[in-house]
């Protein structure tokens, strides 16, 4: 705990200082009655100054919440010496606002007195937010010292993005082994159909199709394709985000990719997660529950992370990245490394598809002059890139902020479907 | 020169509140003080009324420094605006009664020579130095 003089002490000490030294050198008595007032308020200051011993606990009614969530937090006070006067501050975070309650508030405490002061926190942004530290700072009655000193309680709030609602996702272009909600292109157990063929030894009498095999005179079977689970990666790009205000690109990305590990989560596929950014991140895909949990919980630790180094897909894990996975890359396409890890995974024949978040809307066009060609060029070297994705066989749509993003999946999903490769 | 005292206790006074310069209000007192001596120039006994002016520059100093203090961001409990008041309305009483004690013994010993003197002194200096070392006390 930090004891100081506030300037009030300094001001009365000079004072009864000069008016002391005055009286004596004048000899004029009405100058002691001038100073006396303030000697006695310095010396009732000081002996009445007691340094308090506080205790100050912030707890938080909940420890996880979800964007635009009410949480309160308590502020407990006690202490075993009287506070005349207590202010207290609990600094917020950003992304945390406060909904309801007195912050910061000047209060009074008597010995052993508890007292408990609520709050009501918003939680605007997503992530791992520390609430704090607490300042306090107390004074004596006549406001002559001051103690100042900081909680040591800082709780932690952990908001998780709000998912949107998606009526389905994308598809892959290949399944993996293990059951799941795919119907898969191969032929083979299944509900789904997809043939007919002549019967061979070791088919099941209960495959056999009776009508076509009346029509054709021999015996004909049904071919299903089977249902297979798929594997998804979601590729984040945290190297650099455009923002406006409240709103960027990375927090578009980070809610879309919570949306999208959602979806493929409940129809049971395993899902994986890369962030590649200053610092990377990655979740070796897995199916479930846990595994949705641990990948919200990545996205909150997600930033944007200054950095120079020269990252490749390298640098990424063998196992986050199977076979035959679907790669959703959610990326702004602003820095050109994961412009470049992006290709390389199509070019070693991953199925991609890339979501463009784009900062267009974050970026307001300038009003005139060398700006304006400036800002024309850059979206017409944007359109550049994505066109020379599409070259390379990638699904890219721009996705701009207020568009549901149900919408631009079924672009990415039209695209995949209709586009076919160029071939000279 | 009272009265330009005094409007320089004024201006300095109104300077420190409007800017929330903690600084000035001393000076502000100093001129005040200085101003109201001046009146007396000439006058050899001592005035009762010395001891309402002490207390009412007190309450000045008092009520500038709430007003400088004062922070409109924090929420302040009414008690605690209460127990304000009435801390500072207790000091001016008691310094009041302090001023008429002090006054009405001046009166009866008005000269007590070189030793008092020295004794006066000597006190002055202590309580200062007293003072002037409790403000540089830093931390604990």
């Amino acid at each position: 705990m930090t004891r100081y003089a506030t300037p009030k002490l300094a001001a009365y000490a000079s004072l009864s200082a000069v008016g002391l030294l005055s009286a004596l050198v004048f000899a004029r008595p009405e100058l002691v009655a001038l100073t006396a007032p303030f000697l006695l308020a310095l010396g009732a200051g000081l002996a009445l100054a007691t340094p308090p011993r506080l205790t100050v606990a912030v707890t938080l009614a909940e420890e996880r919440a979800l964007e635009g969530d009410d949480v309160a937090a308590t502020i407990a006070v006690e202490s075993a010496t009287p506070v005349d006067r207590l202010d207290l501050y609990v600094r917020l975070p950003d992304g945390i606002e406060l909904a309801e309650g007195r912050n910061p508030v000047a209060l009074h405490l008597a010995a052993a007195e508890p007292r408990e002061l609520e709050l009501t926190l918003h939680a605007v942004r997503w992530g791992g937010h520390v609430i704090g530290p607490t300042y306090f700072r107390a004074r004596d009655p006549l406001g002559l010292v001051a103690w100042e000193s900081t909680a040591e309680t800082r709780p932690q709030l952990r908001v998780y993005p709000r998912e949107d609602v998606l009526r389905r996702v994308l598809p892959p272009a290949e399944t993996q082994v293990f059951t799941g909600n795919e119907v898969a292109r191969v032929k083979g157990e299944g509900i789904e159909f997809a043939d007919i063929r002549p019967w061979a030894p070791g088919d099941a009498v209960k495959r056999i199709n009776w009508r076509a095999s009346a029509r054709k005179d021999d015996l004909l079977v049904n071919e299903s394709h089977p249902e297979r689970n798929i594997d998804v990666i979601l590729f984040l790009d945290s190297f650099a985000e455009a923002r406006r205000g409240d709103e960027g690109t990375l927090d578009l990305a980070v809610r879309a990719t919570a949306t999208l590990a959602d979806a493929y989560a409940r129809r049971r596929d395993r899902v994986g997660l890369i962030g590649f950014g200053g610092i990377l991140r990655w979740l070796v895909p897995g199916a479930g529950l846990v595994q949705l949990y641990r990948i919200v919980d990545a996205l909150l630790d997600t930033q944007i992370v200054l950095s120079y180094y020269w990252k490749e897909i390298d640098v990424i894990p063998r196992r986050t990245l199977p076979p035959n996975a679907l790669v959703i890359g959610l990326s702004p396409l602003l820095d050109a490394r994961s412009v470049g890890a992006l290709l390389d995974l199509r070019a070693r024949g991953f199925d991609l598809a890339v979501i463009d978040v784009s900062p267009v809307p974050f970026t307001p066009r300038p009003a005139r002059g060398l700006d304006v060609v400036a800002y024309d060029l850059w979206t017409l070297r944007r359109d550049a890139l994505r066109h020379r994705l599409q070259q390379a066989g990638v699904a890219v749509v721009e996705w701009n902020a207020g568009t549901p993003l149900q919408a631009v999946l079924e672009e990415v999903r039209a695209f995949r479907r209709f586009a076919r490769h160029a071939r000279a | 020169m009272a009265l330009a005292a005094t409007v320089l206790a004024l201006v300095l006074l109104s300077l420190g509140l409007i800017l929330r310069w903690p600084n000035t209000i001393p000076w502000a007192l100093v001129f005040a003080g200085a101003g109201y001596v001046a009146t007396r120039g000439g006058e050899s006994l001592v005035d009762g009324w010395a001891s309402v002016v002490g207390v009412l520059l007190l309450l000045t100093a008092e009520l500038a420094s709430w007003s400088i203090e004062h922070d409109a961001r924090i929420r302040t409990e009414p008690a605690l605006i209460l127990r304000r008041a009435a801390t500072v309305a207790a000091l001016c009483m008691a310094a009041l009664l302090v001023n008429f004690i002090l006054l009405a013994a001046a009166g009866v010993s008005s000269s007590a020579g070189i030793p008092i003197a020295a004794a006066g002194v000597a006190a002055a200096v202590t309580a200062v130095a007293t003072v002037l070392r409790l403000v540089t006390v830093r931390g604990r």
